[in-house]
């Protein structure tokens, strides 16, 4: 995995999934409306790149990463937990802006995947260690397990450096 | 989906590409006194992996907009240009171009949209004599952003509500210049069929 000092990062695209466990980068690039939703374990991490708040048929069997209700359950499953033991976990929201602004039939697609993912967290009792959402302007990040260094781009703006180390209520890895 | 879609009907999208898109460069043409070239339109599927290359990087910098269109075909029409090719555009209709995003206001943006305004009234305008169709568009919308942003969010507006998704793209090109222009049409894929009952095919 690691190249010349380097860790590969682990994208998770459109309505995918991506697992890291101990060491690793999860990440997603691009993110509009979408919602990258990684749920944080100390031994490991689980990303699903949401695109919707719901499926309106049985698409989420095929792509569960895809919308948010079917998820964060996904997520879960990954990471070997159950909703009972599920409020160790901590989560980290990025993305869900307007990119397309002023739009008179706007279906504020963006907001809502916030908002039910928030929601969905909550009944899980897993708490939000860290969220950039909303606004106008697409995000790419990558978060690297073994540091709980997050790292943002947006364009035109130097990339912004979180450290999440005490916000995910542990030390990073040891490795 | 696109391989429910028979040869012929893809051929008639692709040529429905081409004859809009045609009427709608020559409008562009008329404005900017500049000769567009057209690419063959290409229909596809737009999935979840797929984003058709607007340019090297998902992460640069592109301006689009995009329009809601109603009627008897219903759908999604936007526009993408490359940062380099919208400054090109800038230079010619305003005289002058933002340097770099934070230099980017109203007049910039307005004259995007009304490019785009533009050019899809006389795309919608060719659907319309080919097909008798009745045709409307709301204002277009814009927005500057990464490409994977702006093509994902347009993506995931389009699909709410339908399980695929059907693109027709296509690119219109400057030879001589940096230009590179991309037009999407993403119909409702339950207003295709009308489409085709129309056409006898």
């Amino acid at each position: 995995m690691a190249v010349a000092g380097k860790t590969e990062v682990l994208l998770a695209g459109m309505g995918e999934i991506k697992v890291a466990r101990g060491a690793g980068v999860l990440g997603c690039i691009g993110l509009g409306s979408c919602v990258g939703t990684l749920l944080y374990d100390p031994h490991a991490g689980a990303l699903a790149h949401v695109m919707l708040p719901e499926p309106h048929d049985d698409d989420a069997l095929r792509m569960p990463g895809k919308y948010a209700v079917s998820a964060v359950p996904a997520l879960l499953k990954e990471l070997g937990l159950t909703p009972a033991t599920a409020s160790r976990l901590r989560a980290i929201l990025i993305g869900g802006a307007e990119v397309f602004q002023n739009r008179e039939s706007t279906l504020r697609i963006g907001e809502r995947n916030v908002e039910t993912l928030s929601r969905l967290l909550k009944e899980l009792r897993i708490s939000i260690a860290f969220s950039d959402t909303g606004g106008h302007r697409g995000r790419s990040f990558e978060f690297d397990l073994t540091t709980a260094e997050l790292v943002i781009r947006v364009v035109g703006q130097p990339p912004q450096v979180h450290s999440l180390s005490r916000a995910l209520g542990r030390m990073p890895i040891a490795v | 989906m696109i391989t429910e879609l028979n040869a012929l009907r893809q051929d008639a999208l692709r040529e429905l590409g081409n004859i809009g898109l045609g009427s709608a460069v020559t409008a562009l043409s008329d404005m900017t006194g500049v000769l567009f070239a057209l690419e063959v339109p290409e229909v596809y599927e737009l999935g979840t992996g797929r984003f058709s290359r607007v340019c090297h990087s998902p992460e640069c910098l592109v301006v689009g907009t995009v329009a809601r269109v109603e009627g008897d075909w219903t759908g999604e029409g936007a526009f993408i240009f490359p940062w380099e090719s919208a400054v090109t555009l800038w230079q010619i209709l305003a005289g002058s171009a933002p340097s770099d995003l934070s230099e980017l206001n109203e007049l910039y943006e307005s004259v995007i949209r009304e490019v785009s305004n533009i050019m899809l009234g006389s795309f919608l305008n060719g659907l319309s004599q080919m097909t008798g169709f009745t045709l409307h568009m709301e204002p277009p919308v814009f927005a500057a952003d990464m490409a994977a942003a702006l093509m994902s969010s347009l993506m995931v507006e389009a699909l709410y509500g339908q399980r695929e998704l059907l693109a027709i793209q296509t690119t219109f090109r400057v030879p001589e210049r940096e230009f590179q222009g991309f037009f999407l049409y993403l119909p409702e894929v339950g207003s295709l069929e009308k489409l085709f009952q129309t056409l006898g095919i």
